[in-house]
């Protein structure tokens, strides 16, 4: 199960990914590199938008729930942004109908509920980029 | 005077020093806590790439599981606390496999035999690991857990039975909401019910007719939810008969999500003034939902009514029913009451 590779010779895809839970954060960093993406992973709302600001990844991975900026925050800033195109799955213990409405809503690409199969993440991340290319 | 002075300055010194206790205690509880953490990290920390590892399914070889089942003494109740933390958080085959460890540390045979420790802690905490682990055979175990003298095990437990999702537990977490002094919040009874598949159908249909009124709720409303036809007798029992207003109110609702066309005349019998208006409204919210066009005349007499809340729900209803129900808004269209039902139907499709 590789990442969608952008050819022989290209780097590899850059994947932002923010989580308070160091638990989550670290094992989709790690689900994600093994899969053969460059992982960034930021521990906040705040540190998520000062990575996308600073450098634009292909995708991200956002927390709902995050102090500081909420991950509908920060995707709302990225869809504001030049950059707003970027394709974003909002990961989040949330689970009622309207939780999972809100996040469509302000432009999320998907969502998945936690807890959640690690493998099914990076099936729809690799689905996510292929459709964004 | 002098006595009076020194009385002061002593209850002063007292209060300050009963500060400076206090302030030292938070210290020191705290700098306990933080050592603890301190020590819990530097024991996980050889074992934290490996239970990543498991977690995110990448232990292809099972090596790193193995290095997991190894730990032993103090490293492994640090590592077992964290493998039930991450087993809230994932699920599927590195859940499974999380479980294991577990196991094979005994973790969830010591769990079962927590669940009647004298500390209350110890006992919902238990409670969790059970159905984190999905320890099928604590079943019997937990459903007595429902009868806990502290209601944190209770929930633990219900939460437990959620995720095991036996549908054997579904009667005695429903009768569970109605026991006198120790009950199950209506919610967290509601939420491990729905966890328990198409097996439930028949605990519910009895549940309708249980005789406390929360349990009869949870019921009617778990039987609209998962879709359970068979309820729709009792539902129409519950709606013409029961004591309880809110019983009524969610047969009600119940009957909008899953009734026939022969459920509009009993919908439309409850929209009448003499019943309650909270009922006349559910009444004509389901008639709404439901969708029969059969309503229609019923529906648009209530633009008329009394209650100016009603009349926009009759003309809300109306609009969601096709050209029939905005055939019978013609003649209407400046009524508060449709004005209001119109923009909050368009409001609804354009945030769709």
């Amino acid at each position: 199960m590789s990442a969608p590779a952008g050819g022989p010779d290209a780097s590899p895809v850059r994947i932002l990914v923010a989580d308070d839970d160091a638990d989550i954060r670290d094992l989709v960093e790690f689900k994600l590199t093994q899969a053969g993406y460059a992982v960034e992973a930021v521990p906040d709302g705040v540190s998520a938008w000062e990575a996308f600001e600073a450098s634009p990844p292909q995708l991200a991975v956002l927390d709902v729930m995050m102090p500081g900026l909420s991950g509908i925050d920060v995707l709302r800033k990225i869809r504001e942004s030049e950059f707003g195109a970027v394709p974003v799955l909002l990961l989040s213990a949330k689970s009622r109908d309207s939780d999972v409405d809100t996040g469509f809503a302000v432009g999320a690409d998907d969502y998945v509920i936690k807890p959640f199969s690690p493998r099914e993440l990076l099936h729809r991340v690799n689905g996510m980029l292929a459709r964004a290319r | 005077m002098i006595i009076g002075a020194t009385l002061l300055v002593g209850a002063t010194v007292v209060v300050l020093g009963a500060c400076l206790l206090l302030v030292l205690l938070v210290v020191a509880v705290r700098a306990r806590r933080h050592a603890r953490l301190q020590r819990d990290a530097v024991l996980l920390s050889p074992l934290r790439m490996p239970l990543i590892t498991v977690a995110s399914g990448e232990d292809d070889d099972g090596s790193a599981a193995d290095e997991l089942r190894r730990a032993t003494g103090a490293t492994r109740d640090v590592l077992d606390r964290n493998v039930v933390a991450m087993l809230s958080k994932i699920r599927g085959v590195p859940a499974d496999q999380l479980v294991q460890v577990l196991e094979e540390h005994g973790a969830v045979e010591l769990a079962a035999a927590e669940l009647t420790s004298r500390s209350t802690v110890k006992r919902a905490r238990a409670a969790q690991l059970l159905g984190l682990a999905r320890a099928g055979h604590a079943v019997p175990l937990l459903v007595e857990a429902l009868g806990d003298e502290a209601v944190e095990v209770r929930n633990s437990a219900a939460y437990a039975l959620g995720l095991i999702g036996d549908p054997v537990a579904a009667g005695p977490v429903l009768a569970a909401i109605g026991a006198p002094e120790r009950g199950l919040p209506a919610a967290t009874a509601a939420e491990a019910l729905q966890s328990m598949g198409v097996g439930i159908s028949d605990v519910l249909r009895d549940g309708m007719a249980d005789a406390n009124a929360r349990t009869r709720m949870v019921a009617a409303h778990l039987s609209a939810e998962r879709s359970f036809t068979r309820g729709l007798p009792e539902l129409r029992q519950l709606l013409d008969h029961d004591p309880d207003l809110t019983v009524r109110e969610t047969s009600a609702t119940a009957i909008g999500r899953l009734g026939r066309g022969e459920d509009v005349d009993i919908l439309v019998r409850h929209t009448a003034e003499a019943d309650p208006l909270a009922l006349r409204r559910a009444c004509v919210v389901a008639l709404g939902e439901l969708g029969e066009t059969r309503a229609v005349p019923a529906l648009t007499a209530l633009l008329d009514d009394s209650d100016p809340r009603l009349a926009e729900l009759a003309a809300t209803a109306l609009l969601t029913m096709g050209p029939d129900g905005t055939a019978a808004l013609v003649g209407h269209e400046d009524d508060p009451a449709v004005r209001t039902a119109r923009l909050l139907v368009s409001l609804q499709k354009a945030s769709a």
